[in-house]
């Protein structure tokens, strides 16, 4: 890969900059690089038919998608995101931007397509996620929901073979095209059910819990052309703030080695600064991923009302005698519900740094953040906290990013090599009333998070991140505590959660969780091959093209 | 606040009543531990660029700091990272439940290499034995002759030095740094029997043959009953309590690049500061953890009783046919919850079962390393006086590097010399070239300005 390293540039600010790898963008998948970050997804659920016919005619209907661009690539999904820009900054007119699309196969999917399914040395993936999911920290008694038995897509014995993503900025579009391909797949025998998932009407980009969500989205390194600059994920920091604007996309946003994300290119090494080397695949797994979906059902009544008798208890204890369940939940997630970061906001929301890109994921957790050239906001820099003082160690923020600090893999490289580019959407409707108090819940429930994210490898990044990190409360570090937002129950020995806390004063507390918030409902462990792959290996009826790759 | 009236032993075990003044030697020689650690930061505090110059490492018997200790947990994965980085999973998982031979560890162009023929020679001529597993936690596996399942994984996390106040011996902390314990061989020898299950002499525990700083007839740490033919306490170089208490201390100076720019990311620090292994789990954290507590102004020590502690093992996603429960397959054979130093695996014999039937996420155990995978390690610090002290920063005395073959595997070159051929120097960046704009594309111009201005 070192001949695929391009300098970003021969003169100006970025000269001496790290070379980044060209990254295939004709080839890989814009559901992987840059990602879909779309309004609205629907997501198709395909079983195969059993029978040859039926199975060979799914083959050729997705080589079809294929030859006729009906699937999305990074190119194309690069544009379509820059373009949103121009629009949104009143550059370009309007215009109708079609769904993209994304194609993602299980073991058993692949497995039905071509025997260079075996080739994928991911235990996780060979096995599927249900098999997976007590690992995880997932309920496992029978009559558990949140059994990998009881869930509502792919359960165990009824793993889906393939997943179809569209995704798009209208909702009717985005529907239509998915009922279009679900109805195709239907006429050839196969099971199809659709997964509709759309951001919150009534808070646009924020989970149902009410938190904005994604903003410490990783940005990833690499160029989408030869020419100067030219970046997948665009860099804000002014140029002569070297060397974070070599760092970072937005302040405070790292920019990882593609490798973690796309197999064939370099992974994250200790001086994030120097690309590490490529990691070996199979030659026709170069330019695919793998995808996690996780239908995640979020009590948001039992979440509010958790907190609501948490803070009220907490206020009884010396140093937390002011606590609101706001204040609660704010440090369990490390972020106020507008996205503002506790390490820069520590007492009360602040809405406007939780709007501002340039300034909301600009916190250091180990060391002082410095001030930052043309800051956009007067906004408190962040102190170091490396004790969570101010945000908990075992803060949903700080459970999944250690950000500069060490944790029990090492040091911070431990943690980028740990990340995920996260491109899911809500499902269901609002709450309306998040306690739970006015009546009966329409959706009984069902409402949450269609988690999906893009990794290198599903045991050392999303699979780590829930079973070692979030569900284990010595880990990353101590004095920690579960993941209180998304850490699993069954994980923990006594089946309660805990975080650990401090007051005003130094003084300490715990706060529990005995009831679930998140329940996983379904979901599966997907291949997301390259277009050349889904060409030359995955749909080509010729069998002799699927030999010759297995060789 | 009070001063520490004695140190403890680790996990407040009590073999050392039966050593005649095993106790006493036991305190005397961390305190040994601390007045060396400590020293050695004084000349550190002396180059500091500013500031007060003050060492804010201490030792809780001599200091008694004005506040509340805050004691932190400093935690770490068991399975060695070095492995990982160098041989990929699968033969990390393989090379971990070997042994390899005794050698200086870490050569700036990587260390033994079973599958190297040079080092294959090593290994046929060498007579000392030690265990790849620099995390402070060592294991060995016992297989079944016939069918090498698994029988038994035990790991450990006793310290060398513990075993050698057992038996009676001297610890080389460093040139002309020593310290000699009495001992007891007798019941250090009887102690080996009863953990090893075997018939353990004396003499098998002694240094026959002088190698390293190992004199004859002192306690073997590397005997056979502790290598090729059992496991007693840790015995891979890197992983004594000496060298953690120094490691404390080592990491309390703050550091500077020689432009004055601070030195803040741990892997930079490691290597800046040369006080462990770059590649593993544990030193960086422990020593990056140190020294955030340091940059806060605070007065750094290690919580009593010190020791290096198998934290915890966790379940989550481990079955057993049979309706197992997993937890009944684990014993704690020294220690107590949260400071274990001796734990075996192990399925109930009446079982009918073994630790190879035991799945964890689905797939069946083959290697100890596995086991490891799920066990953290432990170290606990203590800060006080939080922003007592103003400390400037030293600047670094090593430089870290790289082989560009792979960039993952940090070495360490002395600051003040050249590097080593091959290698390339990390954590160096170059300054900026100059010039004003921005190689930005349009949509990028466009979109900072839309978000600086507020219109998006």
């Amino acid at each position: 890969m070192d001949d695929a390293l391009v300098e970003p540039a021969e003169a100006g600010p970025l000269r001496g900059a790290p070379a980044e790898p060209l990254l295939e963008l004709d080839d890989i998948q814009g559901l992987v690089a840059p990602g879909f970050l779309k309004p609205h997804q629907a997501l198709v659920h395909i079983r195969f038919p059993e029978d040859r016919q039926g199975l060979g005619a799914v083959r050729a209907l997705f080589a079809a998608l294929v030859s006729r661009g009906a699937l999305s690539t990074g190119a194309e999904t690069l544009k379509d995101r820059r373009d949103h820009r121009l629009y949104v900054s009143g550059q370009l007119d309007a215009r109708d931007r079609a769904p993209l699309v994304a194609l993602a196969f299980t073991a058993q999917g692949l497995r039905a397509f071509t025997p260079a399914a075996g080739q994928l040395k991911s235990p996780a993936f060979q096995g599927g996620l249900p098999s997976r999911s007590a690992l995880l920290g997932d309920p496992v008694a029978d009559d558990d929901p949140g059994a990998a038995a009881n869930w509502v897509v792919g359960a165990s014995g009824q793993e889906l073979d393939a997943l179809l993503v569209v995704a798009g900025d209208h909702r009717a579009t985005v529907r239509a095209l998915a009922q279009d391909m679900a109805g195709q797949l239907a006429a050839l025998g196969a099971q199809v059910d659709i997964q509709r998932g759309d951001v919150r009407d009534d808070q646009r980009g924020h989970e149902h819990f009410g938190f904005d969500d994604g903003v410490s989205q990783p940005g990833m390194r690499g160029l989408a052309s030869d020419a100067p600059g030219d970046f997948v994920t665009d860099r804000y920091v002014d140029p002569s703030e070297v060397p974070d604007s070599w760092l970072y996309g937005y302040p405070g946003q790292d920019l990882i080695w593609p490798g973690e994300f796309i197999l064939g290119y370099p992974v994250s090494g200790p001086d994030p600064l120097i690309p590490g080397p490529v990691l070996p695949c199979p030659s026709w797994a170069r330019n695919g991923s793998f995808l996690v979906y996780r239908r995640l059902r979020q009590d948001v009544a039992a979440f509010w009302q958790t907190m609501r008798a948490e803070a009220e208890r907490l206020r009884k204890t010396p140093g937390f005698e002011s606590l609101t369940d706001e204040d609660l939940a704010a440090r369990l997630v490390g972020r106020w519900a507008s996205g503002a970061p506790l390490a820069r906001a520590p007492l009360k929301d602040d809405p406007d740094l939780g709007a501002d890109a340039f300034a909301n994921n600009d916190f250091r957790l180990d060391s002082d953040t410095p001030a930052r050239t043309g800051a956009s906001g007067d906004y408190p820099l962040a102190k170091a906290d490396p004790v969570g003082l101010v945000c908990p160690v075992g803060a949903h923020i700080r459970k999944v990013n250690v950000r500069d600090g060490a944790s029990d893999m090492g040091g911070a490289v431990a943690t980028q090599a740990r990340r995920l580019l996260r491109v899911g959407v809500p499902f269901g409707e609002s709450l309306a009333d998040r306690y739970g108090d006015s009546g009966p819940d329409p959706l009984e429930g069902d409402r949450g998070l269609l988690f999906l994210s893009i990794q290198a490898s599903i045991e050392d990044q999303f699979e780590f991140l829930q079973a070692r990190w979030m569900n284990n409360p010595a880990r990353p570090r101590g004095p920690g505590g579960h993941d209180m937002i998304v850490g699993q129950n069954a994980a923990a020995a006594d089946g309660v959660r805990r975080c650990h806390l401090f007051g005003a004063q130094l003084q300490s507390a715990e706060t529990v969780a005995e009831v679930q918030f998140v329940v996983p409902t379904g979901g599966g462990y997907f291949f997301v091959p390259s277009l050349r792959a889904l060409r030359e290996v995955i749909t080509p009826l010729d069998e002799g093209v699927q030999n010759a790759a297995g060789a | 606040m009070a001063l520490l009236p004695q140190f403890d032993p680790p996990a407040y075990l009590t073999d050392l009543d039966h050593v005649k003044d095993g106790r006493r030697q036991w305190d005397a020689f961390l305190d040994y531990c601390f007045t060396w650690a400590i020293d050695a930061q004084r000349g550190a505090a002396r180059g500091q660029d500013g500031g007060a110059g003050e060492v804010q490492y201490f030792n809780p018997k001599t200091y008694d700091p004005g506040s509340t200790v805050l004691a932190q947990p400093i935690v770490w994965n068991a399975f060695p990272k070095t492995l990982l980085l160098r041989f990929g999973r699968e033969r990390a998982l393989a090379e971990a439940d070997t042994l390899w031979p005794y050698y200086p560890f870490d050569g700036f162009h990587g260390g033994y290499d079973s599958q190297r023929p040079g080092d294959a020679l090593k290994a046929a001529n060498t007579k000392v034995w030690t265990r790849p597993l620099d995390e402070y936690c060592e294991w060995r596996v016992e297989r079944d002759a016939g069918t090498g399942l698994i029988r038994r994984v035990t790991f450990t996390s006793e310290p060398p030095e513990y075993w050698t106040a057992l038996f009676g011996g001297e610890v080389v902390l460093d040139t002309d740094v020593r310290f000699r314990f009495e001992g007891n061989p007798k019941y250090a020898t009887e102690l080996y029997r009863e953990l090893t299950g075997s018939p353990v002499q004396e003499d098998d525990l002694r240094v026959r043959e002088p190698f390293g700083d190992f004199k004859r007839g002192d306690y073997n740490p590397y005997n056979k009953w502790n290598t090729t033919h059992g496991i007693v306490h840790l015995n891979c170089p890197p992983n004594s309590i000496g060298a953690e208490v120094r490691l404390g201390g080592d990491a309390t100076v703050l550091r500077q690049r020689r432009d004055g720019a601070p030195v803040l990311s741990p892997d930079e620090l490691i290597c800046c500061a040369r006080y462990g292994g770059g590649n593993r789990n544990s030193d960086p954290t422990i020593g990056a953890s140190v020294n955030a507590l340091a940059r806060l102004g605070a007065m750094i020590t290690l919580v009593n009783p010190i020791g290096l502690y198998i934290d915890d093992l966790d379940l989550t996603g481990w079955w057993l046919p049979d309706g197992i429960a997993p937890q009944d397959c684990v014993r704690v054979v020294r220690g107590q919850p949260g400071q274990v130093e001796r734990l075996v695996v192990e399925v109930p014999a009446e079982t009918g079962r073994c630790v190879s039937d035991i799945l964890i996420g689905g797939a069946p155990v083959r290697w100890g390393g596995e086991i490891a995978e799920c066990i953290t390690v432990k170290l606990v610090g203590g800060a006080a006086d939080l922003g007592k002290v103003a400390n400037g920063a030293a600047t670094c005395i090593g430089q870290a590097c790289v082989l560009p073959s792979d960039s993952r595997l940090l070495r360490v070159a002395p600051a003040d010399g050249n590097l080593p051929l091959g290698l390339q120097a990390a954590f160096n960046e170059p300054r900026p070239a100059g010039g004003a704009v921005p190689a930005w594309s349009p949509g990028v111009r466009a979109h900072r300005a839309a978000k600086l201005t507020g219109a998006a």
